[in-house]
């Protein structure tokens, strides 16, 4: 999945940077034209939909009051904490799955299940048994990753061919190092996009669980400002979320992908 | 007469024939494993590992279940449930396939929107309800705006991508067999990216499903979703338990009866299977 | 002195779905003599990867025994080094890493272990490619770090499944060389799995033929070639030139025998018509 926008081939490489950033920014600014033409025109209702400058003043607002990088701090302590307890349960469980095929072939049923449930739909019941506050959100972000990044890395395993596997017992790898020699690295392409689908869950979960169980973060404020047909402050939010996750892709998701997959030449599902 | 060197053809033992015979099953293999898993749970509740406040049985379940059944209530959220799902469902279609295709095969239309489509995606699907709120009340335009705006996305990225994956030799081939520029789209395009098509449906429906859920347990008033935070809300587990596992026999149905079906008819009988492996 | 020692090694498979049962190997003895490159050929499906797949404990013998240096196969170990037809490099690993994974199982520390990869590099004509990925490297390099990997390893036998198979024609004659050049120098113990005559006969000392299934050793060839060995000169030998031909007599014959078979076989299920033999798989299944 590239950001980068397909444009020409042809030209110096400084050259090329530029105008491939200005095709990137092209959009974005036509989009806001219209925006704010549509807006002038209509003459539309604040609390319906703002200006962009409205935005602008509102997301100037919250920088200025730090309620921003409260609200941002807030939301991405949970996202860490609950991905990274996700990353150390999911990918051994998955690993421990696919390493035998009927194992495998057992829980694959039931995993599909759960990735089905998994996240939004564990609120009810993470409130129930937490209590409303951060460990029923973390517990969401972690349960949203959890069973798409097992799952996937359990079909990762299966797919190391045999004769991989086969190729690594006769070198004498004995059984526990086979975990970190060959299973993990062997199912890192699928890991990955266990990672991507688990993080697109993961964040959605936590919005929605911020909307409902939380005193702080991205997801109450923007429920919070909706009581308030504060529709300024909402998109505001909206494109810190949006930027966020950019931002989780292109310098978490997509530079593990360079370093790992695409340098080693295997070839990744994308989607 | 000796048949040496042929496949020698022994009966196996009756037994593990059957045995076998089973475990190879699609419907064993499906729901097989839930057998043990229902058990150990109803074993869980009976021993009192957690308080029953907090966790229930199976047994309690399947009488709310009926319970819930024989009152209406669970018959009637889950047409409402279904019936916003598929709306937007099918308006996600409509529009996401049609425009996936357009960007993919226009280097304008690319061009203009290929980032558009990046941050949209980013911007959580869930994140739109407060203002689609502010828009159209709760009400059946607002959900489906926001699950058509969870399901186009992803399609549209999907089909790009798997409009490039169509092999160029593929394309040179059928032009150089006289195909036309639209043949070439109709007769090659199409079908090669159709995997991708498969994949983004099933990409957009997971997200979809989620801001359904997320939508009813949100500000519903009506649904599966609303079904489960109401019971919540009363502290009564056995209701969010029945919700819990409503959606999942719904989204085990959905993919059953629909993505599957779909999956198989166009990726696993071309033998293009990677794709779809991948769980969403 | 043998190193490896393959006595009446017979193997069946169970087919997991119908629950019938394939012999792979008929039965086979044999013995490979430390140093020395031995060869197996044979018809296609006659078990030569099967035997392999024995003598490198991926697969369980159904009777017989295969011993090397003396002791029974039990699983695989780094004794019996597998170069594979799919190269089988590990993509995350780097050239060097490759080579330097058996040591590293067995524990050599890294300073230890890194000359020594790279003096194998060096013997197949890798030097300078350490930091690469496998993947950069074309088909033949991989193999030749194949070899290395498991040469590396400085096993007792080397095992190799048709290892050339899958690169192009002008660098397999050039690998063939290149492994008679390491052959030479290093002296390793080959057990070499083949369908390529020229192959076989160019490579080896000694080339056991197989019968097609269930397979039986038709007989043991001993190569009347010096050593050192290029295509050129071989080619023009005619000793090379006989034993060639035997060899394809031999494989040749093999194959009449096989279609014989095929025909006596398919004529049997016409005469004994359908009804029967319906009813039994009826009742199988
Ligand atoms: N895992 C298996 N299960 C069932 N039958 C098998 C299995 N592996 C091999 N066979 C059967 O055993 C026979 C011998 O196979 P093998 O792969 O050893 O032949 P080969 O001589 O290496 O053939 P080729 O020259 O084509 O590589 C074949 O008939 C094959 O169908
Ligand atoms: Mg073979």
């Amino acid at each position: 999945m590239a950001l980068t926008s397909p444009a020409g081939r042809r030209g110096g490489k400084l050259s090329r940077r530029l105008s491939a950033a200005l095709w990137f920014l092209l959009p974005f600014v036509l989009l806001a034209a219209v925006w704010v033409v549509i807006v002038e025109v209509t003459e539309v209702e604040m609390r319906i939909f703002p200006q962009i400058t409205d935005v602008a003043g509102a997301f100037g607002e919250l920088w200025s009051s730090g309620e921003l990088f409260t609200h941002v701090g807030a939301s991405l302590r949970r996202v860490v904490l609950g991905v990274i307890a996700a990353i150390l349960t999911g990918i051994p469980f998955g690993i421990l799955l696919g390493s035998s095929r009927w194992v495998a072939a057992f829980f694959a049923p039931l995993l599909r299940f759960s990735v089905a449930l998994a996240g939004i739909a564990w609120i009810p019941l993470a409130t129930l048994w937490l209590g409303y506050g951060e460990r029923a959100v973390i517990f969401i972000v972690w349960n949203a990753m959890f069973f798409a990044l097992a799952y996937n890395t359990m079909l990762g395993v299966q797919r190391i061919p045999t004769q991989l596997l086969r190729a690594a017992r006769s070198m004498g790898t004995p059984r526990a190092r086979m975990f970190t020699e060959v299973l993990l690295p062997g199912a890192l392409p699928n890991i990955v996009t266990g990672l991507r689908v688990g993080l697109g869950y993961g964040w959605r979960g936590l919005v929605a669980a911020e909307i409902i169980a939380a005193s702080a973060g991205v997801g109450y404020s923007i429920f919070l400002a909706q009581k308030f047909f504060r529709t300024d402050v909402i998109i505001a939010f909206m494109i810190v979320i949006g930027v966020l996750w950019l931002i989780t892709d292109r310098a978490v998701l997509a530079p593990l992908e360079r370093r790992t997959v695409e340098r080693w030449g295997m070839k990744a599902v994308t989607a | 007469m000796t048949v040496s060197g042929a496949t020698q053809r022994t009966r196996p033992a009756m037994g593990g024939f059957w045995w076998r015979r089973l475990g190879r099953s699609r419907v064993v293999r499906t729901f097989g494993p839930f057998v043990p898993v229902v058990l150990a749970w109803w074993a869980v509740a009976e021993l009192e590992f957690f308080p029953a406040a907090f966790f229930v049985g199976p047994d309690v379940v399947v009488a709310e279940f009926a319970e819930l059944i024989k009152k209406g209530i669970l018959p009637a959220y889950l047409s409402d449930s279904v019936t916003r799902l598929w709306t937007g469902v099918v308006f996600g279609l409509l529009i996401g396939i049609p425009a996936g295709f357009l960007v993919a095969m226009s280097r304008w239309a690319r061009r203009l929107t290929w980032p558009l489509l990046m941050f949209f995606q980013a911007i959580a699907d869930i994140a739109w309800l407060p203002i689609v709120i502010v828009w159209f009340g709760f009400s059946l335009t607002a959900v489906t705006f926001v699950i058509v705006y969870t399901i186009v996305f992803p399609l549209m990225i999907s089909i790009v991508a798997g409009v490039e994956q169509v092999p160029r030799d593929m394309v040179r081939a059928a032009r150089s067999l006289g195909a036309g520029r639209f043949r070439v789209f109709t007769d090659v395009i199409l079908p090669g990216a159709l995997p991708a098509v498969a994949t983004g449906i099933r990409t957009g429906l997971g997200y979809g499903w989620r801001a359904l859920i997320a939508a009813e347990i949100i500000v519903g008033t009506s649904g599966i979703g609303f079904m489960m935070f109401d019971a919540r809300r009363a502290g009564e587990v056995t209701g969010v338990f029945v919700g819990m596992i409503v959606l999942g026999i719904l989204w085990f149905a959905l993919d059953a009866l629909v993505l599957a079906p779909f999956e198989r008819s166009t990726i696993e009988r071309w033998g293009m299977i990677q794709t779809a492996e991948v769980a969403r | 002195m043998s190193t490896l020692e393959i006595k009446n090694l017979h193997k069946e498979y169970v087919d997991a779905y119908t629950g019938e049962t394939v012999t792979a190997v008929g039965d086979v003895s044999f013995s490979v003599d430390r140093g020395e490159f031995v060869s197996i050929l044979g018809p296609s499906g006659c078990g030569k990867t099967t035997v392999l797949n024995v003598v490198a404990g991926f697969d369980k013998l159904t009777s017989g025994s295969v011993e090397v240096g003396g002791k029974p196969v039990t699983a695989p170990s780094p004794e019996r080094g597998v170069v594979f037809q799919s190269f089988a490099l590990f993509p995350w690993k780097t050239v060097l890493g490759n080579v330097a994974f058996g040591l590293r199982m067995r524990g050599v520390p890294r300073r230890e272990r890194e000359p020594v990869a790279r003096q194998y590099l060096e013997l197949v004509g890798l030097e300078g490619f350490e930091r690469k990925f496998p993947h950069e490297l074309s088909g033949g390099m991989q193999q030749r770090l194949g070899v290395a990997r498991v040469l590396a390893n400085e096993p007792e036998v080397m095992l190799m499944d048709e290892p050339f198979a899958s690169v192009d024609a002008q660098t397999r004659r050039k690998l063939q060389e290149d492994l008679t050049d390491i052959f030479q120098a290093k002296r390793p113990t080959v057990f070499f799995v083949t369908h390529d005559v020229d192959e076989a006969v160019f490579l080896s000392d000694r080339v056991v033929v197989l019968s097609s299934r269930p397979s039986t050793v038709a007989e043991i060839v001993t190569v009347p070639l010096e050593r050192p060995r290029n295509w050129r000169s071989v080619l023009e030998n005619p000793d090379f030139r006989h034993t060639v031909t035997h060899l394809t007599d031999l494989l040749a014959g093999g194959r009449a025998h096989g279609e014989e078979q095929a025909e006596r076989l398919s004529g049997r299920v016409d005469s004994s018509s359908e009804p029967p033999v319906r009813a039994d798989a009826g009742g199988e299944s």
